[in-house]
């Protein structure tokens, strides 16, 4: 531990410069001297600035919308130039998994994307991989490295006990998949849960949704991993209004916010939408006034000092770092 | 007929793609590849691949980085979906040229990186600021003169920044941010950000739309920066996902079919070239082939050596950064063209061109700085016409109007990239098609028979 060499380098790729930033800030250190740009061509280049040999190097590289192919090509470049140039170590810090929705094979000859993210990474050169509240946790076993699916449910916990210490609440999960990360909320809060069914005929499309649980008169917090074109959440969040909620807060980790989501989280009956800063949101929150945003990087710089310095992480599934 | 084989093509190129399919005599392979909202890729394959052979079409051009994962997720989507074997077909490989100079947007090489080493009160002794048990927390003055330099720098670079001069005159501050940074005990959690000296909007190397942040980009002092070459990421990448055999033109290096563990048939431009040579230039024989650099040599004389013609070789002259005063009429090599002063290179003819035709050939024109400036300089050293013969005319950036403003009076190109757009921009713009010889190598290769025949042409 007291050599000169294996110090944590945080390299980042140009998807999310501010929680890069931020998460440097935390750690105390600079980021790394790296840049990275597109020719005229439109391929990737990636120049790095100062040596790598025989450090601990962590690259965090997020998803940003429409450029989800041109990021993880980057992350790529970056693990593999970081591997060339003999680093002792290479995590990638991914905090919003792309294509971790393509994890299963529901039709014939359709592609587990996921899965081919998770073998490209470490074709690459990636040995470890710190994520966050992956789509599926089944993910992690995609890799044949470490994989350290951290979760925002303690920072969002904390969101709600300062926002809403005394309100009646109901937790819902919009979807029968999440119901597991809903009602683990629910549970920690202490409050009830309900739980909306949907039939979703296609990709991005919305059908029927039928609420279970009691709602009446509370404040409805939606909880989900990812807002994508947010078609599920305003749908879901009328659903619940019918159903007599005081008021619906939407809670996600991931704020993709693709599309229309703008427009549509603006003319719903959404009172808040709480995101992390896990995607960058650009000028969302300027034309969204219901976007409230938390900060997890805390949590992200945090788990990459536990890691640099060989710390159990698990004490961070359960608890936030003060922000 | 040409059975259990599916060829399925990507986003990139659908002309081609169809051209091939004609010549085999196939229908295209039924396939959805699209993109959902949030910009991943869609992909689905709608025929059956049980146990065929497929042979998946996708080219290098336009949004390079989906193409390629385009190609990616095809590959693996037949892989999984149980295909005995899975051909990538690319006719331009990506990132198979690397240059080793950062260009700019519009393709432009930047101004020279500085050669020497920034800071001349650097010594070995500077350590990363990073904390670790016996290294002071801060990356302040506590870290002696490295850490004070390394702040007059970004001071330097972000001079407009009114917040900065607070950066430098504040040390302290920064040793009390140090201290509530990583101290490993429970002491952390409570620890605020250090956010108090972080000026808002400091310099950072991630802002690719300041054009300006590049030129003043540089490495830690004692470290030479480099640029890292993807060529055997991109390779690795193809075969992870799960790819048996590459079929690619006119690769920029030869040595990238070694990048492989899986077999590559790189086939040629060249008889398609020399075609043109034999049958659209008038009296060729008369005329020059020309390479617009040393790296290109190879490929010239191949053509002059099989045409019986003559050689002519054009090659840049690097002087060294001190002779910024270099008088070219000093110089004891013949005619040389001072380019840019940016740039400190010169071009040297070596072989006559004088009241000559003068075909240049080269495998790809990017940015085509390279092939109009060779062009100049030959009708400047009296050359009647100018031809450029090219693989692949990738074309980007402002490529077109550089080349209509040329001296270049025949532009001459396959189309393993789209062309349809570079020509109705470019009058000078001639296409010929080369999808008969990936039909072919690609009857071939499902047939297992030999496709060297392919490669002979004399």
């Amino acid at each position: 531990m007291g050599d000169m060499a294996n110090e944590i380098k945080l390299l980042t790729g140009n998807s999310h410069p501010s929680l890069a930033k931020s998460v440097a800030d935390r750690l105390g250190i600079e980021i790394a001297k790296t840049m990275s740009l597109n020719y005229s061509n439109q391929e990737t280049s990636v120049t790095v600035g100062e040596s790598v040999r025989d450090e601990d190097v962590f690259i965090l590289q997020s998803t940003a919308p429409n450029n989800i192919n041109d990021g993880l090509m980057e992350l790529l470049i970056m693990i593999h130039a970081c591997r060339t140039a003999s680093a002792r170590r290479i995590t990638a810090v991914i905090p919003n998994f792309p294509y971790a929705r393509q994890d299963k094979k529901d039709k014939s000859r359709a592609p587990i994307s996921a899965k081919l993210i998770a073998n490209m990474l470490q074709t690459a050169g990636c040995n470890h991989v710190i994520t966050m509240d992956l789509h599926a946790s089944q993910i992690q076993g995609f890799f044949n490295v470490p994989v350290d699916n951290l979760y925002a449910e303690p920072s969002v916990l904390r969101w709600i006990r300062e926002n809403y210490p005394d309100q009646d609440i109901v937790i819902v999960s919009p979807d029968a998949g999440g119901a597991k990360r809903a009602t683990s909320i629910a549970d920690r809060l202490d409050r009830g849960f309900a739980l909306i069914h949907k039939e979703r005929p296609r990709p991005n499309v919305v059908g029927r949704m039928v609420l279970v649980g009691d709602v009446k008169d509370k404040v409805a917090i939606l909880v989900d991993d990812m807002a994508d074109t947010c078609g599920t959440l305003a749908k879901a969040a009328q659903t619940v209004k019918e159903n007599g909620a005081a008021e619906v807060v939407a809670i996600v980790t991931h704020g993709i916010l693709s599309g229309d989501a703008v427009n549509i989280i603006n003319n719903s009956c959404l009172s808040k939408v709480v995101v992390t800063n896990t995607v960058p949101l650009g000028d969302k929150q300027e034309r969204c006034k219901k976007l409230n945003v938390i900060d997890v990087s805390p949590t992200i710089a945090e788990a990459i000092r536990r890691t640099h310095n060989g710390e159990s992480v698990s004490f961070l599934f359960h608890h936030a770092p003060a922000v | 007929m040409v059975r259990n084989i599916v060829i399925l093509g990507g986003n990139s190129h659908p002309k081609l793609v169809e051209s091939i399919c004609n010549s085999l005599g196939l229908p295209q392979g039924d396939r959805v590849l699209s993109s959902f909202s949030v910009g991943e890729t869609r992909c689905e394959i709608k025929d059956s691949v049980r146990g065929k052979d497929v042979y998946i079409i996708q080219s290098g051009g336009g949004k390079v980085n989906d193409h390629f994962m385009d190609l990616c997720i095809m590959v693996s989507a037949c892989k999984t979906g149980s295909a005995k074997r899975v051909t990538a077909v690319l006719p331009l490989f990506p990132y198979s040229r690397q240059p080793d100079l950062p260009y700019n947007k519009t393709g432009a090489p930047l101004s020279k990186q500085p050669s020497t080493v920034p800071g001349s009160n650097y010594t070995f002794e500077s350590v990363p600021a990073t904390p670790a048990p016996g290294i002071p927390k801060s990356a302040g003055l506590a870290n002696g003169m490295d850490g004070l330099s390394k702040r007059l720098n970004r001071a330097q670079i972000s001079e407009n920044n009114i917040h900065s001069p607070s950066v430098i005159a504040s040390p302290a501050v920064n040793g009390t941010n140090g201290a509530n940074g990583v101290n490993g005990d429970d002491g952390y959690f409570k620890g605020a950000p250090s956010s108090v000296a972080r000026t808002p909007g400091a310099f950072t190397t991630h802002d690719y739309e300041k054009v300006n942040h590049f030129t003043s980009f540089q490495g830690k002092p004692g470290y030479k920066q480099w640029v890292a070459q993807a060529g055997t990421l991109v390779a690795d990448l193809l075969t992870c996902s799960g790819a048996d055999h590459i079929i690619t033109l006119d690769l920029h290096d030869p040595q990238y079919q070694g990048f492989f563990d899986i077999p590559v048939d790189n086939l040629y431009g060249r008889p398609l070239l020399q075609r043109y040579v034999q049958q659209n230039i008038p009296n060729f024989k008369d005329a020059v082939i020309v390479s617009p650099d040393a790296g290109g040599a190879k490929r010239a004389t191949a053509i002059a050596d099989s045409l019986n013609m003559e050689f002519a070789l054009i090659h840049k002259v690097k002087f060294p950064h001190s002779s910024r005063s270099f008088n070219p009429e000093t110089r004891q090599e013949r005619r040389p063209t001072k380019i840019t002063d940016r740039q400190n290179a010169t071009m040297m003819l070596v072989g006559d061109v004088a009241n000559r035709v003068c075909v240049l050939v080269d495998d790809l024109a990017d940015t085509s700085n390279t092939i109009t400036r060779a062009a100049k300089l030959l009708k400047k050293e009296g050359a009647t016409m100018v031809y450029a013969l090219l693989t692949h005319g990738v074309l980007s950036g402002d490529a077109i109007a550089r080349i209509n403003a040329s001296a270049i009076d025949k532009i001459v190109v396959t189309n393993s990239v789209p062309q349809e757009e570079h020509k109705r921009l470019c009058p000078k713009l001639e296409v010929l098609d080369i999808s008969p010889a990936f039909a072919e190598a690609i009857r071939r290769v499902h047939h297992g028979e030999s496709i060297s025949v392919l490669f002979q042409y004399d």
